[in-house]
């Protein structure tokens, strides 16, 4: 859940770029994972090919789209994401038809782990001990290295940044096949705990959005805090209050907005 | 517009399609124009409309089957109110932030809508399986009577109300009240500068056109005899902003052409085999194409070209 909204925010707090089409790429990464994994049986294939598939499409849509829409206002983009959505999902959807496939969980992920008297499905802890590794990564990425500095400078300043020598457009580019590569992957690693089907990234799109707006738009620890925040309240809401379990989660959004319109860790400004 | 109405059925047949098709085009066009009033005239964009047509839909609905409310009209009214009744809470929390954020929430609390529509709302709209057996009833209007029984009958009514819908929404757009929504399009600091508290603008707009969804959710159905759950689904509030921008957002006609284009097409190519599965497809990519090439969609579109003309030759 956190992967998917890093992306997202990556993309939007760095690029100032709102992108409808997360969730179809989040698609398209789980279908590019589940064509590799049930042809090779290799999950590490399969994660490389959701990664590539992703990343590559993420530098397709933004050279021959996306690019001329950094200066237009949000709302274009939104709707130009939008409709990049539908272009996804469908063509994903006359390729492989709309039938949910199944994508078996890995053999090293059956299982379940006794933590403190309460047993985890072994994949689940799995997948979050990767989390974590790609958002430390990703975080030393962006803050700790110079290809960070540059994206960052890039950002505040194109024009002196491009005086000195460095390309930003392609510094862009990589950001945003970056964003569309975390979603890639999110799409392979949620796949053996949703089915793969070509819908299943729009349920993810809106749950990021309320993560995002929980946690603080653009802010990288308010990415993982509201993930945690929304998958908690959806867990703990299906074991006692099923009905209400998805509602809830909309509820604590508009609670948060209330309270603290810009987001738990968010910055005031920017609109 | 009155004379449009009038023959657009004939059209319909003209070039394949029928009544009913004619039907669908105007519900969403009804639809439509609440979008546009909020998109196109005062550049907020919504993408939880859907959670408004469910509710007029299913409160009319529901009122209908059940004989609490016997009679259609006032059913439709009541669903109508429900609908914007739901637009000002959701308008009142969601305009607290604009654009980008604007948008998100309004998908969200759409998605809300859904959800509890599905689980704790079961009782009453029966989940997944919608509201079958709406009854399609004979309207008494005094002088006259609409039977919805029949297809030209659900049309005249369908009709009549976009007719009533589309004079009112060119009443609201000239008025005063509009013309401060244009100035909150166009600037929205200089038009609270000028001393207009916006907020309560927008707010009115966006309950306006909650309640347009509402009254076109009801007719979905009176028109269908059934009020499916999708009325409630996030490609609901997609399908009705592209349908808008598609037309072109702005422009008072653009939710009808858009409506027609988009249903039209969707029957059209549906009927052809090779590409039946890949409708939307193709859809999806004209919207992307006309986003990117005409911002103001194709009657702005046309009305830029016309223009052009008239400049060239003058």
């Amino acid at each position: 859940m956190a992967l998917v909204a890093l992306g997202l925010t990556i993309v939007f707090g760095l690029l100032g770029f709102v992108n409808f089409a997360h969730g179809a790429i989040f698609t398209a990464g789980a279908y590019g994972g589940w064509v590799v994994y049930t042809k090779t049986d290799s999950f590490v294939l399969g994660i490389i090919a959701a990664l590539a598939t992703t990343f590559v499409l993420g530098i397709v849509i933004e050279r021959l789209l996306i690019r001329s829409y950094y200066n237009r206002p949000p709302e274009d983009q939104i709707l130009v994401t939008f409709g990049l959505a539908i272009v996804i999902v469908e063509t994903i959807r006359a390729i492989f038809t709309g039938q949910t496939q199944m994508f078996n969980t890995p053999a090293w992920g059956n299982g379940v782990i006794n933590v403190a008297g309460i047993f985890y499905p072994q994949y689940r802890l799995e997948v979050i001990g990767v989390v974590a590794v790609t958002l430390l990564a990703i975080y030393l990425l962006i803050y700790k290295t110079k290809i960070g500095l540059i994206v960052r400078a890039g950002i505040d300043d194109p024009l002196v940044v491009n005086l000195l020598g460095i390309n930003v457009r392609r510094t862009f580019m990589f950001v945003f096949a970056m964003g569309a590569a975390l979603a890639g992957l999110a799409g392979v690693f949620d796949s053996p705990l949703l089915a793969v089907n070509p819908d299943m990234g729009t349920d993810v799109l809106v749950q990021s959005f309320v993560v995002i707006v929980i946690g603080g738009v653009g802010s990288f620890g308010g990415a993982i805090v509201g993930g945690l925040i929304a998958g908690e309240i959806i867990s703990l809401a299906t074991a006692f209050i099923p009905d209400y379990s998805q509602a809830l989660l909309y509820v604590a959004m508009a609670l948060v907005l209330i309270l603290r319109p810009q987001g738990l860790f968010g910055v005031v400004g920017r609109s | 517009m009155a004379v449009f109405l009038i023959i657009f059925p004939t059209l319909m047949a003209l070039i394949g399609g029928d009544v009913t098709l004619a039907s669908r085009v105007l519900i969403l066009a009804t639809f439509g124009l609440g979008v546009d009033l909020i998109f196109g005239f005062t550049g907020l964009l919504s993408f939880g409309q859907a959670a408004f047509y469910g509710t007029g839909g299913f409160v009319a609905g529901y009122l209908m089957l059940q004989h609490i409310v016997p009679n259609t009209l006032l059913a439709l009214g009541i669903g109508t109110v429900a609908a914007a009744l739901c637009g000002a809470v959701i308008g009142a929390l969601s305009l607290r932030q604009v654009g980008v954020y604007f948008a998100m929430l309004t998908l969200a609390f759409g998605e809300l809508f859904f959800f509890l529509e599905n689980s704790p709302l079961r009782a009453f709209t029966v989940g997944e399986s919608g509201l079958p057996g709406v009854p399609r009833a004979t309207i008494p209007l005094g002088f006259t009577t609409i039977d919805c029984t029949s297809a030209i009958g659900t049309y005249t009514f369908i009709a009549v109300i976009y007719f009533l819908g589309y004079l009112l929404m060119r009443r609201i757009i000239a008025s005063p009240f509009g013309r401060v929504l244009r100035a909150i399009l166009e600037n929205p600091e200089r038009a609270a500068a000028s001393g207009h508290d916006t907020l309560r603008y927008k707010l009115v707009a966006f309950t306006i056109a909650a309640a347009y969804a509402g009254i076109a959710g009801g007719l979905l159905g009176v028109f269908q005899g059934y009020m499916p759950p999708d009325a409630f689904g996030i490609d609901q509030s997609g399908e009705i902003i592209v349908v808008t921008v598609i037309g072109g957002a702005g422009t008072l006609i653009g939710p009808l052409v858009g409506a027609f284009v988009w249903i039209y097409l969707q029957h059209a190519l549906q009927n052809v085999s090779a590409i039946s599965g890949i409708w939307k497809l193709i859809l999806g990519l004209i919207f992307v194409g006309l986003i990117t090439g005409f911002r103001r969609g194709i009657v702005g579109g046309v009305v830029a070209l016309v223009r052009a003309r008239r400049k060239r030759t003058a």
